[in-house]
């Protein structure tokens, strides 16, 4: 019964392959379609969901049938099942606001770029195999690729351009590093390197690892390597920068997780976690001075988006259990409030036409439902009290400074104090400065509201969250029960 | 000239780094863990004889299914960034008889032997993605003989997707039959084929999704090649 949930990936992979068979029969009908296709995978999510948390144990998918390490297997554990769940619905939220936000044709062709993004961030997360999540990174990039020049401006060609190199070269790094696991212990099963971790030859192990680590950290945005990040935020279609930002990275931070924990026996491991620490805190201070400056809305969230991205990889990169359960917390919260700003920024792109400094000025008075959400999730991200993304980020600074670096979370409180200046700077525009004419604002000031009432009784009581997060982060902390949970075959060892 | 003395001097740094590590790997050692069940059970458990394929559509058919969508992914790219309303092909010069003529003689062999190659994927040596761009090599020497060749392309979107569709069937009816998506049932449940081992009809499901992976990638790769040569006409 459980391995009905390979309809995770089934599903919007065949609904993909019926695009174009359904562009004969009726054109219009497409985007009503990609709603209805995400809403399924929404319940299939949900269904999973429950499933993972009431009974405690992870779903295993044995693809084909073979037991690891002979066959592929999907590992949907608690981490896993939170993280589809999200997926899945900023994916039917962002099907929504497409209705509206794409009018640019082929819409046929975005419909199947639209589905397997979601697809390939699903399976990057589900994966239980180093090369299947190589395949599931590059379907997840390429969509990227072809999804952020689809409005076909020159920026937005320039922009993808970027994008490809960098990504190009990172997987290709990836690969190499793969590869060299392979050489060295014979499995690309995560669960059974982890067990041979120790036994790798030193300098292979960390060679890998440095290799595999660098490919991802393209993809997961980390501070040398993301030039291409902020070029690309701003020029995809507004629904697809809500993805990006949304889950589209933290698939990558998250692979960058699991790899990381899964080897942690190997030599050489320790060093890598410094030099990951010390990337994130860049990250963070290099994004959030960056968007001090940007005269463009969209332009200045996507260089916020980046800060908090570095956060996260700094929980992550702590090594210790509390670092990574906030870590965790912290992807749930910026995921929401990274959604909600988006989508907010892209409606007001929508109806006034551009998001530049400017078209924000009196958005109180023309639009004061949208200018709410903004409000709301702006003071979030900051970190006020009674809003989510202050638990969380309260959570990596603890752990941050019990970890023993001292050093990076003042950095990092220092960048908050920045993130402030810049965000308070834009709702004072919206609300003191300017006037107009009231706009009538539709069916998405009611997603708006509902996400903002998310992150505020979440920033009331983040128990529950907090309970679900733990259980999720142990999934990846706790690597000897991970590799319990997967039955490898006996083979060879 | 300073740059390129940095970036010389880098990549040999990298490049000794890498080489480290590599040495450090033993090549041509009995390292294989997982390889060793695969040449052993090939036969029993898949009825292939190439064990490549056996490995790629059968044992880890799932990458198999994500290449294939990174392949329809490209060429649903490449059709999104090149769209616009009226496109022609706009090609001048036209091509000698001896040209022409030659490409029609050698557009059905061509065919054939891309077809060869996916069917027999089982027992020789190819497979679905190497019969596939044989066949969009076909297309393309039609393409480059004549100013005015187009292939049919609603047709060949229409089966392009029917092809993917087929692929996620077959493993869907694998979930329903055999409880596993991408589960081999017609050598696992049916038994077909069982005592035929080295011939055409056997083979469990390869020869069938590699059918379907050949005529995808056929008309993929065509599609990618007719969208890249047409431009767009102003009215």
């Amino acid at each position: 019964m459980n391995q009905v949930a390979s309809l995770l990936i089934a599903l919007p992979l065949i609904s993909a392959f019926f695009v174009p068979v359904l562009k004969q029969i009726n054109k219009s009908l497409i985007k009503p379609y990609l709603v209805l296709i995400t809403l399924i995978q929404t319940g299939i999510a949900g269904w999973v969901f429950k499933e993972v948390y009431t009974t405690g144990k992870p779903i295993i998918i044995y693809a084909g049938g073979w037991r690891p390490p002979i066959g592929i297997n999907l590992y949907i554990g608690h981490f896993a099942a939170l993280f589809v769940l999200i997926i899945a619905l900023v994916s039917f939220i962002m099907a929504i606001f497409s209705l509206k936000a794409v009018t640019t044709e082929p819409i046929d062709k975005y419909a199947m770029l639209f589905l397997l993004l979601m697809l390939g961030a699903t399976g990057m997360i589900a994966t239980g195999d180093i090369f299947n999540l190589f395949v599931f990174m590059e379907i997840t990039a390429i969509t990227a690729y072809a999804l952020t020049a689809y409005n076909k401006t020159g920026e937005a060609a320039e922009a993808s351009m970027k994008y490809i190199v960098l990504g190009g070269i990172g997987s290709s790094f990836f690969l190499v590093g793969v590869a060299l696991l392979y050489g060295a212990t014979g499995t690309l099963n995560m669960a059974q390197l982890a067990e041979l971790a120790n036994s790798i030859n030193p300098i292979v192990a960390q060679v890998g690892l440095a290799l595999i680590m660098f490919g991802l950290a393209v993809e997961a945005e980390l501070f040398p390597l993301n030039a291409w990040a902020p070029d690309a935020y701003q020029a995809a279609p507004h629904p697809i920068t809500a993805m990006f930002s949304a889950f589209v990275v933290k698939a990558g931070i998250y692979a960058l997780a699991r790899l990381l924990y899964l080897l942690q026996k190997a030599s050489g491991w320790s060093s890598l976690l410094r030099l990951l620490v010390i990337m994130a805190t860049l990250t963070v201070v290099f994004a959030e001075l960056s968007a001090l400056r940007q005269k463009d809305v969209k332009r200045m969230i996507a260089y916020s988006s980046i800060g908090q991205i570095g956060l996260i990889a700094l929980a992550f990169s702590l090594g210790t259990q509390a670092g990574v359960d906030a870590g965790v917390f912290h992807m749930v919260n910026h995921a929401i409030v990274k959604a909600l700003l988006f989508l907010a920024i892209g409606y007001v792109g929508l109806t006034v036409g551009g998001t530049t400094m400017e078209n924000f000025e009196g958005l109180g008075k023309r639009m004061p439902l949208t200018a709410l959400a903004i409000t709301v999730a702006g003071v979030a991200t900051v970190g006020v009290p009674l809003f989510n993304v202050f638990w969380s980020k309260l959570k990596i600074i603890l752990a941050t400074l019990q970890a023993g670096f001292f050093w990076a979370a003042v950095l990092v409180l220092f960048a908050s104090v920045v993130e402030a200046v810049y965000y308070f700077r834009l709702i004072h525009r919206m609300w003191f400065m300017g006037g107009g004419t009231r706009i009538k604002e539709g069916a998405i000031a009611g997603i708006l509201i509902i996400l903002v009432a998310i992150i505020i009784i979440i920033g009331v009581d983040p128990a529950p969250v907090w309970n679900i997060v733990v259980k999720a982060g142990s999934d990846i902390f706790n690597v000897a029960n991970y590799v319990k949970n997967v039955p490898l075959m006996g083979v060879g060892a | 000239m300073l740059k390129r003395a940095l970036a010389i001097v880098a990549i040999l740094i990298i490049g000794y780094w890498l080489a480290q590590g590599l040495s450090q790997v033993p090549f041509g050692q009995d390292k294989m863990l997982v390889g060793k069940y695969y040449l052993e059970h090939v036969k029993e458990q898949t009825g292939a004889v190439n064990a490549v394929t056996a490995v790629v559509v059968n044992y880890r058919g799932f990458d198999t299914l994500g290449e294939v969508t990174v392949l329809f992914i490209a060429s649903t790219g490449v059709g999104a960034l090149l769209w616009r309303k009226k496109r022609k092909r706009t090609a001048k010069t036209k091509g000698s008889v001896v040209l022409t003529t030659g490409s029609k003689l050698l557009f059905p062999f061509i065919m054939l032997f891309g077809m060869y190659i996916f069917i027999h994927g089982h027992l020789t040596p190819g497979g679905g993605f190497p019969g596939g761009a044989t066949i969009a090599t076909a297309f393309l020497l039609m393409y480059m003989a004549f100013t005015i060749y187009e292939i049919p392309h609603k047709g060949f979107e229409v089966t392009e997707g029917f092809a993917g569709m087929g692929y996620v069937l077959v493993g869907l009816i694998g979930l329903a039959i055999g409880g596993y998506f991408l589960f081999d049932w017609i050598w696992q449940t049916w038994h077909l084929g069982t005592s035929n081992v080295g011939r055409l009809f056997s083979g469990g499901f390869i020869p069938v999704i590699y059918t379907i992976i050949g005529i995808k990638v056929g008309t993929e790769l065509s599609g990618i090649i007719d969208n890249m040569l047409k431009e767009e006409v102003k009215e």
